[in-house]
């Protein structure tokens, strides 16, 4: 409540100065009735995903093991109520999160290209590829929400994303690179040798995706949110080819909420 | 933070699960190799020498002077899933090389390997350096050069190539040209042109494998790719089979050390003051045995090495440097205890390898970059 005060205060600040004190008065009228139907949220979560092709490609032929890392995030929501019943709304928010994940995958004649320096080493790689992704990011999600039940509501819609910090590395082990193409010389990689990669410069900077979820209240105030966003562009440049197929962040947002 | 962390675990669970189900069926094989190839043993000099690389694939079987190659029936084993045809196993007349194509499992890829089998035709004792071919040394255009020798009894067919670690450098130099190489064929040799062998950096490629440095080499014998990154000492095969009895090593040579000698210390190369480089030039004299066909980086100087006969090799001040074109002529040091079967000797159980570099550890990617050795007018010297 206080910080509808606040906001009046503010925006009264902002008009106010415009017209004279009864205008003020129905300045703050109309601000009051215009910020009737706000609700705002603060949340804290936790994400589970990673960055994966779609469909899998048939070169990967085992995912060995996951870690999907600590990623938390934190944000806030701010929901309009269209309607009196409070049934139909608009949800504009902005969160600080981080994406992450590990992996190991076992692969099958798998083509790559790694660019350095104007030089291509290319070719295929069957073995072993471990893969780090980590991500920080400011999200704005813009969702239309329903409430379907007293305590349920359901939102969807789209998110952009800025990336702030990001990081994609890894490196390839047990197993042997066919140079050029699958007739090409073999060269083994066995016991401790590996190669290394990092391809964080090569990351998009803007993502954006669509989001759906639920959010149950629990309590007058507390709130439980469950949340799947979907990248819908690669996590990559459109300029880096090395990895041939688009990797789309998919990540699950658990967490709890505030409501004011 | 536990409760996030069960939901974690819950969610990666399902989602574990969800992707297993994702995965595809396995796809069929791509590759087509020869993987080993066999003939009776009674027929052999020694073990088939398969060369797979961009521009030649080849099987190379050497037969006993007794043998008839009219009528060969070797067999092969290639990549599981693959074809061969002809068959392995069919009977056919060697007196030209023969052509074997081997195709992939999934039918997108094939080879086609040439399969040649021949008496034994020793090597040649003078090594002057001037014949030289450029082959490819990667699929990016790369190029490198590679030294040929002749057969002593016809000028015109081709009996030994020289090997040395340009195709492995080749992943990392991607359409650069042979003069780039860590071992090129150089101008200004004592007669006409020589060999050079220059210790390289490696640049990110090689550093992404742990690799850093590259020293210059030739050698006898043969240069196994696929053990280039696993097991580097392993990946120089050195000797081929010897019919004569070594007594001296000589020919002119002229080497400059480069200016900072590092060191590989954890996949990183670490500068090491006040030492220099060094280059080495040796020969070696052995048995060849079933259990060690070649010599490697691993043993071809061990003191303990039971299979080595007699060694040749410059001494500490030879290797340490010389400004000009230097004249040397080392002889071949037996170890105690060896003696010389002439059955051995003339059925080419024996074999030598010689042994070039400009960075005396370049073997464990330790040297100075820039060390350049130059040799011309090799010669083994023989009773």
């Amino acid at each position: 409540m206080n910080i509808k005060r606040y906001i009046i205060g503010a925006l009264a600040v902002a008009f106010g100065f415009v017209g004279a004190t009864a205008q003020v008065d129905r300045s703050l009228a109309v601000i009051k009735a215009m910020l009737h139907g706000f609700e705002y949220e603060v949340y804290a979560g936790t994400n589970i995903g990673g960055a994966s092709p779609l469909p899998l490609p048939a070169e990967i032929r085992e995912i060995n093991s996951y870690s999907p890392e600590l990623n938390l995030q934190i944000g806030a929501t701010v929901t309009k109520w269209m309607d009196v019943q409070k049934k139909w709304g608009l949800s504009l928010g902005v969160r600080l999160e981080t994406k992450g994940m590990e992996t190991k995958a076992a692969v099958k004649n798998y083509g790559m290209a790694i660019i350095q320096d104007g030089a291509t080493v290319s070719g295929r790689w069957t073995g072993m590829v471990q893969t780090r992704y980590h991500s920080q990011q400011l999200v704005f999600p813009l969702t239309a929400v329903f409430k379907a039940h007293k305590r349920l509501k359901v939102h969807a819609g789209p998110y952009v994303a800025f990336a702030f910090s990001n990081d994609f590395d890894g490196y390839v082990y047990d197993g042997y690179l066919r140079e050029g193409d699958p007739t090409g010389p073999k060269i083994s990689f066995e016991g401790d040798s590996r190669a290394n990669y990092d391809f964080g410069d090569n990351l998009r900077h803007f993502q954006w995706g669509m989001q759906g979820g639920v959010t149950w209240t629990a309590y007058k105030h507390l709130l439980v949110n469950a949340n799947l966003a979907w990248g819908c562009n690669d996590i990559f440049e459109s300029s880096f080819k090395t990895v041939t197929f688009n990797l789309y962040p998919i990540y699950l947002n658990v967490g709890f909420g505030y409501l004011f | 933070m536990k409760i996030f962390r069960l939901m974690q675990v819950m969610t990666v669970f399902f989602s574990t699960v969800w992707l297993s189900s994702c995965i595809e069926n396995e796809p069929l094989n791509a590759e087509c190799d020869i993987v080993s190839a066999s003939l009776p043993e009674e027929l052999l000099v020694r073990p088939a020498e398969i060369v797979d690389r961009k521009d030649v694939h080849s099987v190379t079987f050497i037969v006993k002077n007794f043998v008839d190659v009219t009528a060969l029936a070797p067999e092969f084993e290639i990549t599981p899933g693959a074809t061969i045809a002809p068959a392995s196993g069919t009977v056919r007349d060697f007196s030209d090389p023969q052509e074997y194509t081997v195709t992939s499992e999934d039918g997108e890829w094939s080879k086609t390997y040439t399969v040649i089998a021949k008496h034994d035709d020793p090597i040649a004792l003078k090594y002057s350096f001037e014949n030289a071919r450029v082959v490819p040394a990667n699929s990016q255009g790369g190029m490198c050069d590679e030294f040929v020798e002749f057969s002593p009894t016809d000028p015109n067919v081709p009996n030994m190539v020289w090997a040395s670690g340009n195709q492995g450098f080749g992943l990392t130099n991607g359409k650069k040209g042979p003069e780039t190489y860590p071992t090129f064929q150089a101008d200004n040799g004592v007669v006409g042109r020589c060999a050079g062998l220059v210790t390289r950096s490696t640049g990110t490629f090689g550093a992404m494998v742990g690799m850093p440095l590259a020293a210059g080499n030739l050698f006898i014998g043969k240069f196994d790719m696929t053990n280039a990154v696993n097991k580097p000492l392993e990946a120089t095969q050195f000797g081929t089979s010897f019919y004569y009895v070594p007594i001296g090593l000589r020919g002119y040579y002229r080497y400059a050390p480069g200016e900072k000698f590092m060191k590989l210390v954890d996949r990183k190369l670490v500068e090491v003051p006040g030492r220099i480089d060094e280059c080495d030039i040796y020969a070696v004299f052995y048995e060849r045995t079933a259990d060690m066909e070649y010599l490697d980086g691993n043993n071809v100087l061990s003191d303990d090495n039971p299979n080595i006969i007699a060694v040749a090799r410059l001494d500490e001040d030879q290797r340490k440097g010389a400004a000009d074109w230097t004249h040397f002529d080392v002889e071949f040091k037996y170890r105690p205890d060896k003696s010389l079967d002439p059955e051995k000797l003339e059925n080419g159980v024996y074999a030598l390898a010689v042994v070039m570099t400009s960075s005396i550890e370049g073997a464990k990617f330790s040297g100075a970059i820039g060390s350049a050795l130059f040799v011309d007018e090799l010669e083994v010297v023989c009773l």
